[in-house]
């Protein structure tokens, strides 16, 4: 017996012995930087035909418009939804982008820091601006020209959000500033969301940190404050969207969670309700890409032009209530449904938005993301 | 010609297993292997570079989590082996016509994916549920107190979801147990605890220590549980491999980390093995060979 432990033993080191002699991890080794962006390929439109492989976020999406689109245009669609968190997606297709495949899907729908990593990684296609004038037509003017890609050559917007906090109005009716998630009174109550580019910066907003502006000891600091709550079991836990089931059971009282999940949620629950912190809240847009070696790249520009006309995305905002990137929306569904229109979290004015940050990277985004991940596994 | 034949049979045998075992676990291994040696950033690329400090980093940076995970698989199967055995002693000695019936009761669960199962202990243990009032209401959980989300819940959902890997092989074991020699003990004037001592619990030895091993080595790599029903303070080493792998995408902390693991279960077993006796576990064809 104890020699065929041996035996496995002298595997094992043998097996790292081996691991010399060569051979690929994989395609791990060409992940290098800054890629030139000049010789990225433009992905072309033409007539819409064929198969189309689009991945998205969860109920991020009405039952009807796939099918429509299919009507209209014959082009058999795999919807999936297999987005649950930018870093994780981002790390299961990785291996594939850096081969040049996309793992046949023709659109993915990453959050605006996420697009613009990976087009500066060279995973992600320019766009065939003839091929969607809806978008050139129909694109609100707040989001025309973001900093990461000024003139909207690689990235349509989906959705837009807001981060803040979502409580239990009979549970925790008194908190309305992330500061007050610290409060000892609701000790392991509190979740907060796990990534980091919605919780960290809330938190240094909450302790008078512009986040546009701050360095990366302004983040490592507020990730010690998260660590410390952590720690004391203040937060209860990190989440995704999984907030909503421990909103619902009352397990959580207050949560930082993203503004259309807490419609969405309200509808059920009337005393979940979605609140924007005392110091203003997060900003953020998911963003249609198409990445490299995408099959199909007619069938994405017309679906990408199909979701730009004001009828189809008033469908999609009806059902998932984010905010819309597209102009007339608001008009018809003033006609349809007018309370929904007159919802400041899906048709925010200026003034209901005006402390908000629009989500940014740190400088260092590997340290502080490791320095983040650090305190999820306790 | 035959005894040639005969003398190739057994390789004949081997080759779909070998083939598999090549495919699917050693080939996987050397790029794992290799990928833990290798040196640089996810922002940067990484490159080969007999980097072995990635294990001594892996476990240094991360010695919370492994005796965590350690800990709770260990009291996961202390606890999965203290209800396995009576349960499965009722149902082969006791079970009469019903056997059937409840060795299908033990095996249903795995009707419904381990992801599901898990996800519906969190409703089970969730604060304002029956079961945590009720552990309240006798004091063993405090006013203010949880469940869901602590040590305990983590430890729970392990031993829940390993429950049948322990049961089956102890059942296996006692199934084949030869009653006559119970009966022979008790006709020397044994009383019934000498005879279990002496006789039954020897000779399903051999279940008792499969069953440990094929509870305890999957519960330390556990993820799932860990992730549902803990919070981060109950992170065990799976949930850092993963984060390393999908999240931070440092994938050689993750290659080494992964081999720091196996190389820690490997020696545990060693020691375990080496302490139940290797008899156990091969049974009689060890004391055979």
């Amino acid at each position: 017996m104890l020699v065929k432990l041996t035996a496995a033993i002298a595997v094992l080191v043998g097996t790292l012995v081996l691991a010399a002699c060569g051979g690929d991890g994989g395609g791990l080794e060409s992940g290098s930087g800054d890629t030139d962006t000049s010789d990225i390929p433009t992905a072309q439109g033409g007539e819409p035909s064929g198969e189309l492989t689009i991945s998205n976020w969860p109920l991020y999406i009405d039952k009807q418009t796939i099918p429509n689109f299919e009507q209209e245009t014959g082009v058999e669609t795999q919807y999936i939804e297999d987005i649950n968190d930018n870093t994780e997606f981002f790390g299961k297709l990785r291996p594939q982008l850096s081969q040049g495949e996309s793992g046949g899907r023709s659109i993915i729908i990453p959050t605006d820091w996420m697009a613009a990593k990976m087009y500066d990684l060279g995973y992600v296609q320019n766009l065939d601006k003839s091929a969607i004038p809806n978008v050139e037509e129909n694109l609100i003017p707040s989001l025309q020209s973001p900093s990461f890609d000024p003139n909207r050559d690689y990235s349509v917007p989906w959705q837009s959000g807001m981060t803040g906090i979502i409580v239990r109005k009979d549970l925790a009716p008194d908190i309305t500033s992330i500061n007050d998630l610290f409060d000892p009174k609701y000790k392991g109550k509190v979740t907060m969301l796990s990534e980091m580019r919605d919780t960290v910066p809330l938190v240094m907003k909450a302790d008078g940190v512009d986040p546009a502006e701050a360095t990366d000891q302004d983040w490592l600091d507020a990730i010690d404050k998260i660590e410390q709550a952590a720690a004391s079991g203040q937060v209860r836990d990190f989440t995704g969207n999984d907030y909503a089931d421990d909103l619902t059971r009352g397990d959580v009282v207050a949560a930082i969670g993203w503004s259309g999940d807490a419609v969405q949620l309200q509808a059920d629950n009337p005393n979940i309700e979605w609140r924007m912190p005392d110091e203003g809240c997060m900003l953020w847009t998911d963003n249609m890409e198409i990445p490299i070696g995408a099959p199909n790249t007619p069938a994405a520009l017309a679906f990408m032009n199909y979701v730009y006309d004001p009828e189809v995305a008033a469908d999609i905002t009806e059902y998932v209530q984010y905010v819309s990137p597209v102009a007339g929306v608001k008009e018809i569904l003033t006609k349809r449904d007018p309370k929904l229109a007159n919802n400041q979290l899906i048709f925010p004015d200026e003034e209901f938005t005006a402390d908000c940050t629009i989500q940014v990277s740190p400088e260092d985004e590997e340290g502080v993301t490791e320095a983040f991940e650090t305190v999820l596994q306790g | 010609m035959s005894t040639v034949r005969r003398r190739l049979i057994p390789y004949g045998l081997l080759t779909p297993g070998l083939l598999w075992l090549i495919l699917f676990f050693v080939v996987p291994m050397y790029f794992m292997a290799r990928i833990a040696l290798y040196e640089g950033s996810s922002t940067t690329g990484y490159e080969f570079a007999w980097n072995f400090s990635n294990f001594s980093d892996a476990l240094s940076e991360n010695d919370t989590q492994f005796v965590r995970s350690f800990y709770y698989s260990g009291v996961a199967t202390v606890i999965a082996l203290l209800i396995a055995y009576p349960l499965a002693y009722a149902i082969a000695f006791r079970g009469g016509k019903y056997k059937n019936l409840l060795l299908f009761a033990v095996v249903a669960p795995f009707f419904t994916t381990y992801l599901i199962r898990t996800l519906a202990w969190q409703t089970i243990l969730s604060d304002e549920s029956f079961i945590v009032n009720a552990l309240q209401t006798i004091g063993l959980v405090a006013d203010d107190g949880r469940v869901l989300d602590t040590s305990g819940s983590v430890i729970a959902g392990l031993t829940y979801n390993f429950l049948p890997f322990m049961i089956l092989p102890i059942y296996a074991s006692l199934e084949r147990l030869d009653t006559s020699l119970i009966e022979a003990a008790k006709d020397l004037y044994s009383s019934a605890t000498t005879a279990f001592r002496k006789v039954t619990l020897p000779l399903t030895g051999p279940g008792i220590v499969a069953g440990v091993l094929l509870t305890f080595i999957p519960a330390s790599g556990d993820y799932i549980n860990a992730e549902f029903l803990g919070s981060q303070n109950q992170a065990m080493i799976g949930n850092v491999i993963q984060s390393k792998y999908l999240v931070v995408t440092d994938y050689p902390a993750a290659a080494a980390l992964s081999f720091v693991l196996l190389a820690i279960i490997l020696i545990l077993v060693v020691l375990y093995i080496r302490f139940a006796g290797s008899e156990a576990l091969m049974g009689e064809e060890a004391e055979k060979a």
